[in-house]
């Protein structure tokens, strides 16, 4: 590669490849990740996409970075449109000189849709696609040349990054795929981008190797290495990955991870092989949340140590099953029927969902309750580079599990024992001398059922000390940001990273912000609150149409005149930009009141 | 050698069923079942559905969960799964098994797990006052529907391996029933479904009916339960005759669902040491498999 010093280098582009479902958006930013993430680069890439297999329009977006980012930023620099609407859907998120690769197979670009300083590269890359391999499905391929070139990645790097893609599917897929990249590399000859001529300089500045995972499988891999091997799912939109990773990874450590027929099967199932001893987890989404209801709280009166994980995505109902939201807080704090003790945490990144995962798996083991992971759709799917997993700072701490010996021991052995912490211990069916009952209707300590009027209190009383207890313990949240700064945020899931970021751009412009991500929303954390105490006023940044966090936090006693509730229900992706308008909308709002307060007086 | 004292665990209660109720005659044979085939009361676990019969698991020694309505199957299927050396046996009423669970008993016969699985007939909700059940018959009450027959289900079933019906009437025949299905599980064949008609003298009374009607195709020389198209057939044509077919149904073969779920090379998940690190070679591999 010839090496040009007055190319910039490579800090931070973004890349945004849009088309019909089916057209292989995703394929191409998901191969320009790896590439990058090869280079040394961190990388982060969001779907954008319908719940159909074709058709509809589908978008996904790649960041390469130096640095630390853990979202999509405000602005695209390259677009790579595969017909005219991802054009018309996307011009706005360009930057003034940003560059647009269009396939004009369907004719020309129309005039008005770019900017002026926008440069145009067109071909038609499905007539070329159709005509020299009879198949429109390689025109993404025939576009990849041409934005590889572009952004300055090695033509034999690419050819080796579709090899690893394309080589399990078989060698024909592979020569076609092969094929259309040779000829997108021959058309930006053509268009005058030469090889070593890009844009960009990369460099490799980072000497660890990256991981480049979503945060389903992080979970997946979080709870398998805290011991879990057993796990339990239906299919749902957008939380399928932590059932196919773990069908594929927990049988060769012995475990068995199940497709059931259907949630309600999933979360008795799970409960099932819980009342054995083995580290048990589910994940779902919305619909499937709602349909596991009864066998949750079930699982808080019988205490059964229990993982689920919700990958919220947009409801009520079937709502937008491939678009993000955190919609589900008030189900997963308040849901189910009758009180019941649980735990919800909520990661921010992939990486923070392994060590989460972790950390719940341990947690439901220890308190016997069911420990939910709060996901969103973005932070579920959305795949990021971090760094290799600390294996060895992991601890897998068991519950308070008795056998044989420790059984023979005890003069009585009662299931649920009334205990200063309100934790019980336990046996296990196939240990000698420990029989017992589990159930979910109240209980005397044996397991066996009573409507005892004394016994009912002091049993509802035992398992809420649990979460007492577990406060000590439960994961405390990430503070970001000036402690002293009079403007405070909390959000969490997917808005960490947009939240980072936005802070950075408020702060170009004067605002000095803090920011605290909450790991733990329940029970809710004392640094969450002194957090709030803090600042001036705090922006709750919740997606979801309710407030549903801002609620939580009010309802745990926030001072509600400090907080400003920013809210977002559209479906869309969050950015950064996006966020920092609607503060600088509040801010405005907040000065002319204050304007106006001093008129009047 | 004197034996240590032994741990003091629950006193099984006793049965909440009305004087008469076919269900007691389920559970002395069920206990003198597991007495007979040796079955250690800490290998059991036995788990239980929601109605009149879903309260057995309270009255035996054993490792005893009560599920939620409906849902004894799956929970039964999650712990023969992640331990197949204990003996399951999930149990409850057709109500239970038969409407709100129909679902997983479905998927049940589907996939074969290895577990017993005993639902006490007695065509009503005893437990909330006489309703109409899945098996009530038209006439009952104001119950139009036809009733419906688990053994024809579980026959329609490809996977299916051991379907029986017995009578609480009949407590030896019952007993045989019993022990042979235990036997199915303990072998690792695959599910064993056990259907026992036990009359409810409070709300529908049937057992003067059913001695009446009851058909014992053991008995029956000319019965062969292997033969799935011949049992359908034969069934069909005794209960077309206002007969309840009892007996031994079914027998074929089927892979058990634990024998394709479980590496065999492994440790079942729940007798697995939790916290090892013996599978850091999976875990390395998982890394660099997301590695460049």
């Amino acid at each position: 590669m010839t090496s040009n010093n007055s190319q910039p280098v490579l800090e931070d582009v973004s890349v945004i490849v849009a088309g019909q479902g089916g057209d292989g958006s995703l394929t191409v930013v998901t191969m320009l990740a790896d590439l990058f993430r090869n280079s040394g680069l961190n990388v982060y890439t969001e779907r954008d996409v319908l719940s159909r297999i074709r058709g509809g329009h589908a978008a996904a977006t790649m960041r390469a970075f130096t640095g630390e980012r853990y979202c999509i930023g405000s602005h695209i620099d390259i677009l790579v449109a595969l017909d005219q609407e991802a054009v018309e859907k996307n011009a706005h998120q360009l930057n003034p000189n940003s560059i647009v690769i269009f396939d004009d197979s369907g004719g020309p670009l129309p005039s008005g849709l770019l900017l002026e300083g926008t440069k145009l590269y067109a071909a038609p890359f499905n007539r070329i696609a159709m005509r020299t391999m009879r198949r429109e499905l390689y025109k993404n391929s025939i576009a990849f040349g041409i934005v590889g070139r572009l952004l300055g990645l090695e033509d034999e790097a690419m050819r080796r990054t579709f090899t690893k893609r394309f080589q399990r599917r078989g060698q024909i897929i592979l020569d076609y795929n092969l094929e259309a990249l040779e000829l997108g590399l021959h058309l930006a000859d053509e268009m005058g981008i030469k090889a070593g001529e890009g844009i960009y300089r990369i460099e490799h500045t980072d000497p660890e190797e990256h991981l480049l995972i979503m945060g389903n499988e992080s979970i997946a891999f979080g709870f398998m290495v805290a011991g879990g091997r057993f796990f339990t799912g239906y299919p749902i939109t957008p939380s399928t990955e932590v059932l196919e990773t773990l069908q594929k990874w927990l049988p060769r450590c012995g475990g068995v991870a199940r497709q059931t027929e259907d949630e309600l099967a999933g979360i008795n199932m799970a409960i099932g092989a819980a009342l054995t001893g083995v580290r048990t987890m589910t994940a779902t989404s919305g619909p499937g949340f709602s349909l596991m209801q009864e066998g949750i709280g079930h699982a808080g009166s019988a205490e059964v140590p229990l993982v689920i994980v919700d990958c919220q995505r947009s409801g009520p109902s079937t709502g937008m099953p491939t678009k993000p939201e955190q919609s589900d807080l008030n189900i997963m704090v308040f849901g189910g029927h009758g009180d019941y003790p649980r735990i919800v945490l909520t990661p921010g990144h992939p990486d923070d969902c392994f060590y989460l995962a972790v950390d719940a798996t341990n947690l439901a083991d220890k308190y016997q309750c069911p420990v939910f992971i709060a996901m969103d759709q973005a932070l579920s799917q959305n795949i990021a580079t971090v760094k290799p997993f600390k294996l060895d700072e992991v601890t897998v701490e068991p519950g308070k599990r008795l056998n044989e010996e420790e059984v023979a021991k005890l003069d009585t052995y009662k299931r649920y024992e009334f205990t200063e912490d309100g934790v019980s211990s336990f046996t296990v069916p196939g240990t000698p001398g420990g029989m017992s009952l589990v159930t979910g209707n109240e209980h005397d300590e044996f397991g066996l059922v009573s409507t005892d009027p004394a016994n009912r209190i002091k049993m509802m009383d035992k398992r809420f000390r649990k979460i007492e207890e577990a406060k000590k313990e439960l994961p405390k949240g990430r503070h970001f940001g000036d402690p002293d700064a009079p403007i405070g945020f909390i959000g969490i899931g997917m808005m960490y990273g947009v939240i980072l970021e936005a802070m950075e751009e408020l702060e170009e412009q004067g605002f000095n912000t803090q920011y605290l991500q909450p790991r733990t929303i329940w029970p809710m954390l004392d640094d969450v609150l002194e957090f709030i105490d803090r600042c001036d006023r705090v922006y709750v940044v919740d997606l979801n149409a309710q407030g549903q966090l801002a609620h939580l936090l009010m309802h745990q006693g926030a001072d509600s005149n400090k907080i400003i509730s920013i809210l977002r229900y559209d479906g869309l992706p969050y950015r950064p930009g996006y966020l920092v308008n609607q503060i600088l909308e509040q801010e405005e709002k907040l000065i002319n009141g204050k304007k106006k307060e001093a008129k009047a007086q | 050698m004197t034996t240590p004292p032994s741990t003091k665990t629950f006193t099984p209660a006793r049965p909440i069923w009305c004087a008469g109720c076919g269900d007691f005659a389920v559970q002395g044979v069920l206990e003198k079942s597991l007495n007979k085939m040796g079955i250690p009361p800490h290998k059991l676990m036995f788990l239980a559905g929601i109605g009149c019969a879903g309260t057995i698991q309270n009255n035996l020694k054993c490792y005893g969960y009560h599920s939620l309505h409906g849902r004894v199957l799956p929970a039964a299927i999650g712990a023969k799964l992640a331990n197949p050396d204990l003996t399951v046996i999930a149990a409850g009423g057709d109500g239970d098994g038969f409407a709100i669970g129909a679902g997983h008993l479905v998927h049940t016969f589907k996939s074969n797990p290895s577990f017993t699985y005993i639902v006490m007939n007695n065509g009503n909700y005893g437990l909330t006052k006489g309703q109409a059940s899945p098996t009530s018959p038209i006439g009952y009450h104001d119950n139009a529907e036809s009733g419906l027959d688990s053994m024809l289900l579980g026959l329609s079933f490809l996977s299916a391996t051991f379907l029986a019906r017995g009578f609480s009437g009949n407590p030896e025949q019952l007993g045989r029933l019993m022990e042979a299905a235990i036997e199915h599980t303990e072998s690792g064949k695959g599910f064993a479904f056990l259907e026992v008609l036990s009359p409810c003298v409070t709300y529908y009374d049937t057992h003067r009916e059913w001695r009446a009607r009851v058909y014992n195709v053991d008995e029956d020389e000319s019965f062969d339960p292997t033969n799935r198209a011949g049992a359908f057939q034969k069934i069909i044509e005794l209960m077309e005759q206002g007969h309840i077919p009892i007996g031994r149904i079914f027998k074929g073969e089927h892979i058990s669902l634990e024998s394709i779920l479980l590496n065999k090379e492994e440790p079942a998940p729940a007798q697995q040491k939790i916290g090892h690190n013996e599978h850091r070679k999976h875990y390395d591999k998982f890394i660099s498999s997301h590695l460049g």
